[in-house]
């Protein structure tokens, strides 16, 4: 059996105020095997773009990780110096941020942030690491890829821009591409193309991808699993449709049912009463319990963790309540 | 109603809140801040009250005995044999009343210019950004060559025109004021062009739109609603120009066109006592020196301490 | 419908100067360069109806609402909102009258709302401004009414934005356009800004106030699944046209223009229901350099020579209307 590209157990990430410290990721644990797309959904201020900063190791001072392990193929990456981790950076893990705008460099040519990053992590000449350059472009479907790679990133449009920040992330061939949001700021239409133009290109190398969004649409469209987050920690974890089709977690059916769509089924949207909770008022127990129809006594006291339910995982008193659990 | 209670329950919530806030915390944790803001405190207080602090008024000559002159700090005076904490000048004055009555006229022009430069440059620019166009372009063309003189040789310039225009019999009366427009002219393109840059980036904010689309009057929302965003780096320039204010205030005076001779502030006292500091009599100059460097270090210190404060990125 | 329609867009047209100053073009030789935002946009609006508005970026739909609300001044054509026209400085009287009745939600809750200003004075401004209370104690009254009706705690009042969520900010911002109890709300990406559950909830606000008050409702969105649960009828704008309007159902059901299946096409799919995707070609156009002819036609599989030369015009059908040369050759 495979062993996975990536493997998180118990990540925390702290951020310490004069408040006091802030959990903002508490506890989060997922393996992604090669070639799977696993998608992290959850709002804005679930953790998820912090746990995929934490793994790259971007996390900027005073926030630190506060425990667990990140592996990387097995090696462990948390406690790497900074030297390290650079090399790790690029070559192995590839990155996708969501504004093109900013992910390339204004002031250089597209060509040559390209070729810079190919040398950077793989010995290739000079000639040779051009070629790829060019390879790379006409992968992504930039169209005239001789002319266009002495273009610089204003010539382009938005997505033009992020299929290029695509090549630059797959430049060196890496074994985990972490996305972040790649497709929020572009049009309805260039959305479709680029997670396409994504999935397309992962399944080709075997790499895998984390695909952090708060779209649940583009997770759709995209992931073979799904981990939803809220309030730092995951809450359901499991294969794409089962989540989608057959939520367990009771915010999930909610994050589910919220979303428009197409049918004409549904007339009033389902809501959720409240607000994701700030970081400085992380209700007790289960995170989620004053927001939940389904709340009942030991929802308030206890944290429930991630147990298996089917072929997903979830953390609900609703499903794993037995007072006597078996420890693994 | 509740009105009384509900109002006093609202304003202690809100001096807690206050309290609890990042500005007051921050002071509260930089011991620079606490002890330039006590000096500071101090030196205006003092000057504040001066005729009431000093122990008489060096300036009044009836009080005056030249007898008493050149007197050293802390001795007794030869001839009637009264002491005096930091001397007497030449005139008998004692140097202690003559700095805190000094020190009066120094922080009023230091504050009056201040002021005048800080309401016409916010004014200019908030216009300025707001309204844009060929108004704009004047306005700045205008602050560029403003800019590009150095302060001092404005502020000269301002007084000079003004002995022209005013009748000599008015020049000791509208000194002091002739001075503060003088040096609140030379600072006021700063305030203006910040003030600008800030307003041009509120100004096609979503808030300001909404204003507009309530048919407000571009006054109202340059007063009300711009203001207010804009004012927070006016504010740390303001505290380090009173420092400046206060000194090119003095060297001004020193040169001899500041203020008159009636009403001699921390310049005038540091002139007096320059022509003696070779002969012997040093506290002439050295406690005026003295006073001036401590009023303006801890004003400057509190401008420093604001703008770390007030930059949200270093919190 | 026999009443006559709230608003009324004609003709709307908006171009912008975008050229290099004129020293640059004098010495490189440069032409002028226009940019059109929006070109002979026409729509109307019904009381009590929601009325989307429909486009990705360039389409010309922000410029088209602020040119309805007064924002911007159209360089062609004219807006009448219940017969006062916006654009005749002859009715400027009437015009002021009117600004009590339209009202503005804009996209990013956290810039629409004056940091520096409280609650309770950013929701009473237009109270004061239009001098709808004559007393302190009647202004914190409506206040507190209209902070109660979009489900937040008038208590809450004395707060600033920075201590309200992003949900809650807009929903102060919905408070202040229902202050005047204005008819007609125009609504730019209201809840684009916005997490998943609480889009789901102003939303649903949003139509309750709509019943309850009969308000009209101008829905920007980019957002076809959005605009789905909010409008009867809607508009598709691309770089500046509108090629297609038709009531809602029609629209989801037979869309016409291609450029409308296209749009219809990229909304992803949740449960996959084996709908037929088409995959999407191409990009939005710089609007400053528009292709020549029908604007979508690198994009759209129907092009013909005719396409690429003649811009088509707007025609009416049975479903709403189009501006597509197949169409109207029966070609699709």
């Amino acid at each position: 059996m495979n062993a996975p590209v990536l493997s998180v157990r118990d990540l925390k990430v702290e951020f310490p105020t004069r408040r006091g410290t802030l959990t903002a990721v508490d506890g989060v644990s997922f393996d992604i095997m090669p070639g799977e797309v696993l998608g992290v959904v959850g709002e804005s201020g679930a953790g998820k773009s912090l746990t995929g900063t934490a793994i790259i190791g971007l996390i900027e001072p005073p926030g630190r990780i506060a425990g667990g392990e990140l592996r990387l193929a097995g090696a462990r990456i948390d406690h790497l110096s900074h030297q390290a981790m650079r090399r790790i950076r690029g070559k192995r893990i590839g990155m996708v941020f969501q504004d093109p705008l900013t992910s390339l460099n204004p002031l250089y040519r597209i060509g040559d942030q390209l070729i810079e990053t190919i040398t950077a992590h793989v010995s290739l000449s000079g000639a040779a690491a051009r070629r790829r350059a060019l390879a790379l472009l006409s992968e992504v479907g930039i169209p005239a890829p001789e002319t266009r790679i002495h273009n610089y990133p204003y010539q382009f449009s938005g997505g033009m821009r992020q299929r290029v920040v695509l090549a630059l992330a797959l430049a060196a061939e890496p074994e985990l591409i972490i996305a972040d949001e790649p497709t929020t700021a572009l049009d309805v239409s260039v959305q479709a193309q680029i997670i396409a133009l994504l999935r397309k290109l992962c399944r080709q190398r075997g790499a895998a991808v984390m695909l952090i969004t708060h779209d649940m649409g583009v997770i759709a469209e995209t992931a073979d699993r799904v981990a939803v987050m809220y309030a730092g920690r995951i809450v359901e974890i499991g294969p794409l449709h089962d989540v989608i089709k057959s939520p367990l977690h009771p915010y999930t059916k909610g994050l589910v049912g919220s979303i428009p769509t197409l049918d004409f089924d549904n007339d009033r949207l389902v809501q959720i009463p409240g607000a994701m909770p700030r970081l400085t008022a992380i209700p007790g127990g289960c995170p989620f319990h004053p927001r939940c129809a389904a709340v009942f006594a030991r929802c308030v006291v206890e944290r429930p963790e991630l147990k298996p339910e089917g072929r997903s995982r979830v953390a609900c008193w609703l499903y794993h309540d037995a007072p006597a659990e078996a420890v693994q | 109603m509740h009105e009384p209670l509900a109002s006093a329950e609202r304003l202690s919530a809100r001096l807690r809140r206050w309290w609890d806030s990042d500005i007051a915390w921050s002071y509260r944790h930089s011991p620079v801040a606490i002890a330039a803001s006590a000096v500071a405190l101090i030196l205006v207080l003092a000057a504040v009250f001066a005729p009431w602090v000093a122990p008489h008024n060096p300036f009044d000559a009836s009080t005056l005995n030249l007898m008493e002159g050149f007197s050293p700090p802390g001795e007794p005076s030869p001839v009637t044999g009264r002491v005096f904490l930091f001397g007497t000048d030449n005139q008998g004055r004692d140097v202690a009343s003559a700095i805190l009555y000094g020190s009066r006229v120094s922080l009023t022009v230091g504050f009056a210019s201040v002021a005048f430069s800080v309401a016409l440059g916010v004014m200019l620019g908030l216009v300025s950004g707001y309204l844009g166009g060929r108004l704009d372009g004047l306005i700045m063309r205008i602050a560029d060559i403003q800019l590009s003189f150095p302060a001092i040789l404005i502020a000269l310039l301002v007084f000079g025109v003004a002995r022209g225009l005013i009748e000599p019999a008015y020049h000791e009366q509208a000194a002091i004021g002739v001075l503060i427009v003088a040096i609140g002219l030379s600072h006021w393109a700063q305030y203006a062009r910040t003030v600008r840059g800030s307003t041009l980036v509120e100004r096609n904010k979503d808030y300001v739109l909404a204003a507009r689309v309530m048919g407000r009057s571009s006054f109202a929302i340059m007063r009300q609603h711009v203001l207010p965003n804009v004012i927070g780096p006016v504010l740390v320039i303001a505290t380090i120009n009173l420092a400046l204010a206060i000194i090119e205030e003095a060297t001004l005076s020193f040169l001899g066109v500041g203020v008159p001779p009636t009403q001699p502030s921390l310049g005038t006292l540091i002139r007096v006592g320059q022509q003696f500091l070779f002969s012997g009599e040093w506290w002439i100059l050295f406690y005026p020196a003295l006073a001036l460097i401590l009023l303006a270090l801890s004003i400057n210190l509190i401008g420093d301490w604001l703008r770390d404060a007030l930059n949200p990125k270093l919190r | 419908m026999t009443a006559a329609p709230l608003v009324r867009v004609e003709n709307l047209s908006r171009t912008f100067d975008v050229s290099k100053p004129w020293l640059n073009r004098m010495t490189e030789g440069l032409p002028r360069r226009l940019l059109v935002a929006a070109e002979n946009v026409t729509f109307s609006i019904d009381r009590r109806e929601t009325f989307a508005l429909v486009g990705e970026s360039g389409s010309g739909k922000s410029t088209v609402a602020r040119m309805t609300v007064g924002l911007i001044a159209p360089t062609g054509g004219d807006v009448v909102i219940d017969g006062v026209s916006m654009t005749d400085r002859r009715q400027a009287a009437e015009q002021r009258r009117l600004r009590r009745r339209i009202q503005m939600v804009f996209q990013d809750p956290y810039a629409s709302l004056n940091p520096r200003w409280r609650a309770l004075d950013i929701v009473a401004e237009p109270i004061r401004a239009f001098h709808l209370a004559d007393t302190r104690a009647e202004t914190a009254a409506k206040v507190g009414e209209a902070l109660t009706l979009v489900g937040l705690d008038p208590a809450d009042g004395g707060k600033y934005p920075h201590e309200f969520s992003g949900g809650q900010r807009q929903r102060i911002a919905i408070a202040r356009a229902l202050a005047s109890r204005p008819e007609f709300i125009v609504c730019d990406e209201p809840t684009s800004a916005l997490d998943v559950s609480v889009q789901a909830q102003t939303l649903n606000l949003m139509r309750d106030l709509q019943d309850q008050f009969g308000l009209a409702y101008l829905f920007i969105s980019h957002n076809l699944a959005v605009v789905r649960h909010m409008a009867s009828r809607i508009g598709v704008m691309y770089l500046g046209r509108l090629v297609e309007i038709a009531a809602a159902k029609a629209l989801f059901y037979a869309p016409q223009h291609p450029y409308t299946r296209m749009l219809l096409d990229a909304v992803p799919d949740l449960t996959p229901s084996g709908r037929q995707r088409r995959p999407v070609e191409g990009e939005v156009p710089n609007p400053v350099d528009p292709p020549p002819g029908c604007a979508f036609h690198p994009r759209c599989r129907y092009a013909t020579a005719r396409c690429r030369a003649e811009l088509p015009q707007l025609i009416h059908t049975p479903a709403g209307a189009v501006a597509c040369h197949a169409v109207a050759e029966g070609r699709i």
